[in-house]
């Protein structure tokens, strides 16, 4: 089963601080919904372990994440694999940070993710508004935590 | 001396099922109900992903979940070697956890043993697997292409799996050429799956003597008996395979499952017992599937609609590997009684298999090996050729039957078809449901605008694999087998070497029994499933019982009459010449009043034998000459909702001719249950995979089983044409409405249809597929 998603969030930071912060692993992994479990192997890799729920389907997933970050043109590609529950998630997502002028910014950002197993399927009348609110929640997640710095 | 009569209870009497109290108390004993002392659990990891590499497996995590106490994978049963598994046909082989990459989304990738069921579970969720993903074949057309090879083991490189071919080609075109008219249709027999209620499940045990003890839900326990010995190098003398109450099988439970062979290297390495139960999605997405055949069918026909020719050529998706268990000689089993009741003059029938990342099987759910989609391909095929002719379709068919006079009938595709009776069968139909009568309604409805349909399907079957000549499994010819003892007091036993899911054997069994000796039925025990006891047998599935065990209980208890008939002679002090068997006693020829039952003739046996050897007992092993062939005419009368889409089944008579009816009981209950399972097949059930590979229906809430509420009210009667071949003339029936259904349904909805314009609709006809088609008429007329 393959989802897309977009979405937009406007931060009250400059750019330098979000772009800083999106390729921290340590910061962004932490911007993860329901997260149990970090551990950053190295500036662009961690592991995380965090709680889902969709459907009857309900325990923790594990995702190996990769940054990809590409600093010259502001955007930050994510590579997220993992799963569990016999089920396997592979979701890449993007966001380019964009300078919206008056020390704000804007982070526009857009996914893809490939469920496979009983989260596809026994989940699957609830999985699509579940899997864009984790992506969702992750991007807000970012915009609240500079809002909170600034 | 006695003079009783015919036994109240033998064949043909509606005696209630002998199993049932203790089914409808509660007291069944299935697999589940084994716990042994120690006995651990297993849980299977299943892959994720439908083709893909494994990179890595770490069980550590595992092994530290309180309770379990081992895991293996892929590479630990390849060191022992036991990394493959033969399937049935001999042709291929099955990865028994997967070794290097998976294959299809649920394959078995490593097992868990554990204290506790939930143990278990929690262990094989704690084994981390890394995949790294491969691009998925989901469908048959795309494997065809060879653009991604998913079987590298092979020697051939290539998805495609097997050419099987028979008829007449060259033939069958040219007389298609000269066809004065030719219709021509894809017709896809979806995949579905038979969900028996009980899933899968073992209990392996080594007992102090070192010998495997067996408990497993087996439609074919003495074949099991010998593919694990070839399997697992374990001496056959030391398995001892137990098959207790099943629920259900459906040819479900005639493969060997990889969860089989886990739980016994399970109890070999750990010294206990272990249990395997499968889960719903577990039997739904890795156990034996049934259908998924292409069939591109075309007919050709003289003006007045008399066949000319048949060509069918199928794409059939075998899944990941060809485990689908048919005869060796037969890949696409019995798919060449794709003619039907009919006389096709020149006809052609191919067969190409390919593999898919999809779950393996193929297996004959409630089928004789491939008859259900052969019968669906021309029985759809019929009405398509009605309706292009404008001839109505009963009459075109009657124009075709093969007549009774016909028969022992060679029919183009190479089977020689025993008897029938069709045109009475079909008479017998359309009288019972009123055709004419329907007809004029269905007219007026049409006037209306109303949606009204009839469906006719005037199937036949080829079961009771089968004659050695052309049929065995891994090498074992398909015979089977019956050992009766009558006991001094007249009571009995009778084992065979099939195995009863629900076919009431314990009632039929011991009815022919008593037909054949005169013996009270509720007094003859009918044991089977246990390979230390029963006689060697292939087992129970394809509708074989009744023609080759049902025949062997018929041919032994006739030996054991001769026998009975020296100690009758003794008792009655003439010679054996002097004895004849008659009205169910043995009596002086011509002299009733002198006579002895066979109750007192087995007293004797064991009391007083003279000079005959002791003892009533008798073994007979039956390779039968021929297939049976039994029959149907079906009808199905359906009402649509224009607006919604939404069919109701009003009326389905299903008229059988299944040869001899040993209980008439046991009969009418079969059919309703097979009828109850072509509804779903037709309108409710298939196993879908998205263009990722993922399985979509892995739970009763995506793969529906009709309740009470569904489920149509079934009309049934009967015609009796007995096959001339058999000892008792029956030819088997558990299978007949699971394969002349679904066309019956299938043809009432496109005749409903047909005024729209509408020509065939793919299995299931789900209500919105019947809304999109009437809503895609409307446009293209408004258009």
């Amino acid at each position: 089963m393959k989802l897309e998603y977009s979405g937009k969030e406007q931060i009250p930071a400059n750019i330098e601080t979000v772009w800083a912060f999106v390729t921290d692993p340590q910061k962004v992994g932490r911007c993860l919904p329901e997260l149990l479990e970090l551990a950053v192997q190295d500036a662009t890799h961690f592991d995380a372990v965090v709680r889902v729920g969709v459907g009857p389907v309900r325990g923790k997933f594990r995702f190996k994440v990769e940054l990809q970050p590409n600093t010259e043109a502001r955007r930050m590609n994510l590579k997220i694999s993992g799963g569990g529950l016999g089920s396997a998630v592979d979701l890449t997502a993007g966001a380019d940070v964009i300078d919206a002028g008056a020390g704000t910014t804007t982070l526009s950002w857009d996914g893809t993710a490939l469920m496979r197993g009983p989260v596809a399927t026994v989940g699957g009348r609830v999985l699509d508004a579940q899997a864009q609110k984790l992506i969702s929640q992750t991007f807000a997640n970012v915009r609240d935590a500079l809002s909170c710095v600034t | 001396m006695s003079t009783d009569a015919k036994p109240r209870h033998a064949i043909g009497h509606a005696i209630k099922r002998k199993e049932d109290p203790r089914f409808v108390q509660g007291k069944g004993h299935y697999v589940d109900d084994v716990t042994l002392p120690g006995m651990l659990y297993l849980s299977l990891v299943r892959s994720p992903y439908p083709h893909a590499e494994i990179k890595r497996i770490d069980i550590s995590d595992a092994l530290k979940i309180p309770g379990v106490k081992a895991v293996i994978t892929g590479a630990d049963l390849e060191a022992a070697g036991l990394g493959w598994l033969p399937t049935f046909h001999g042709f291929d082989k099955q990865m028994v956890l997967a070794i290097g990459k998976v294959l299809f989304q649920y394959q078995e990738v490593a097992a868990v043993f554990a204290e506790t069921r939930a143990a278990a579970a929690d262990g094989a969720e704690a084994v981390q697997v890394e995949y790294e993903p491969l691009p998925a074949v989901s469908d048959p057309f795309t494997a065809k292409k060879d653009e991604v090879i998913l079987r590298p083991d092979r020697e051939a490189k290539t998805n495609h799996i097997f050419h099987w071919e028979v008829g007449d080609r060259d033939g069958a075109d040219r007389a298609l050429e000269k066809s004065a008219r030719r219709v021509k249709q894809r017709i896809w027999f979806q995949r579905c799956h038979p969900a028996p209620l009980e899933p899968c499940a073992c209990v392996a045990h080594f007992d102090t003597m070192g010998r495997l003890q067996f408990h497993v839900t087996s439609q074919a326990p003495h074949v099991y008996r010998t593919a694990l010995a070839i399997v697992t190098g374990i001496p056959e003398d030391k398995i001892h395979v137990m098959a207790p109450d099943i629920g259900g099988g459906f040819g479900n439970k005639v493969p060997v499952y990889p969860g089989y062979v886990c739980a016994i290297v399970g109890a070999l390495k750990l010294g206990r017992p272990v249990k395997w139960v499968e889960t719903r999605t577990e039997n739904l997405t890795s156990t034996g599937f049934a259908r998924d055949y292409h069939m591109d069918v075309e007919l050709g026909a003289s003006p007045d609609g008399r066949l000319t020719a048949m060509k069918v050529s199928t794409t059939a998706d075998h899944g990941a590997f060809d485990a689908a268990a048919d005869p060796t000689k037969y890949p696409a089993g019995m798919f060449g009684i794709v003619t039907g009741s009919y006389q096709v003059p020149v006809a052609h029938a191919e067969v190409d298999a390919y593999f898919t990342n999809k779950a393996p099987g193929g297996i004959a759910y409630r089928c004789s090996f491939r008859v259900t989609e052969a019968s669906y391909a021309i029985e759809r095929a019929m009405d398509i050729l009605a309706d292009d002719l404008g001839i109505d379709a009963a009459e075109l068919r009657r124009r075709n039957f093969i007549a009774k006079d016909q028969f022992p009938y060679a029919s183009a595709l190479g089977f020689t078809y025993d008897s029938g009776d069709y045109e009475q069968t079909l008479t017998k139909a359309l009288e019972t449901i009123g055709y004419q009568d329907l007809l004029k309604e269905q007219a007026e409805k049409r006037a209306r605008g109303e949606l009204m349909g009839i469906g006719l399907s005037t199937f036949t079957e080829v079961v009771g694999a089968g004659p050695s000549k052309h049929f065995d499994i891994l090498g074992i010819k398909m015979f089977d087998s019956a050992e009766i003892r009558i006991h001094p007091t007249g009571a009995g036993i009778v084992r065979t070497g099939t195995k009863s899911q629900g076919q009431g054997h314990e009632t039929t069994w011991a009815q022919i029994v008593a037909e054949e000796l005169g013996l009270d039925p509720q007094t003859i025990m009918v044991e089977e499933g246990d390979t230390d006891t029963a006689p060697y047998g292939l087992g129970t599935y394809a509708s074989r019982s009744t023609p080759t065990a049902g025949a062997a209980i018929a041919m032994a208890a006739r030996r054991i009459r001769e026998k009975a008939r020296k100690i009758a002679a003794h008792l009655l002090e003439v010679g054996e010449g002097d004895v004849e068997w008659k009205d169910y006693k043995f009596q002086i020829t011509g002299v009733p009043t002198k006579s002895v039952t066979m109750k007192e003739v087995a007293f004797a046996a064991y009391t007083n034998p003279g000079q005959n050897e002791p003892g009533l007992e008798a073994t007979h092993y039956y390779d039968p000459p021929n297939m049976t062939f039994p029959s149907g005419a079906y009808v199905a009368v359906v009402d649509i909702d224009r607006e919604t889409g939404e069919v109701k089944v009003r009326r389905f008579l299903a008229v059988d001719d299944c040869g001899t009816v040993i209980n008439p009981l046991v009969v009418e209950g079969q059919i309703h249950g097979g009828l109850t399972e072509g509804f779903a097949i037709a309108f409710m059930q298939e196993i879908q995979y998205d263009h990722e590979g993922n399985n979509l229906n892995t739970n009763f809430t995506d793969y529906l089983i009709p309740t009470a509420l569904e489920t149509p009210h079934w009309e049934t009667a009967k015609t009796v044409t007995p096959s001339p071949h058999h000892p008792i003339g029956a030819k088997g029936v558990g299978e007949s409405p699971n394969v002349g259904s679904p066309a019956a349904f299938v043809n009432a909805v496109i005749d409903a249809l047909s005024p729209l314009g509408v020509r065939h609709i793919d299995m299931p006809i789900t209500r919105d597929k019947v809304w999109r088609a009437i809503r895609g008429a409307q446009a293209v007329s408004v258009g």
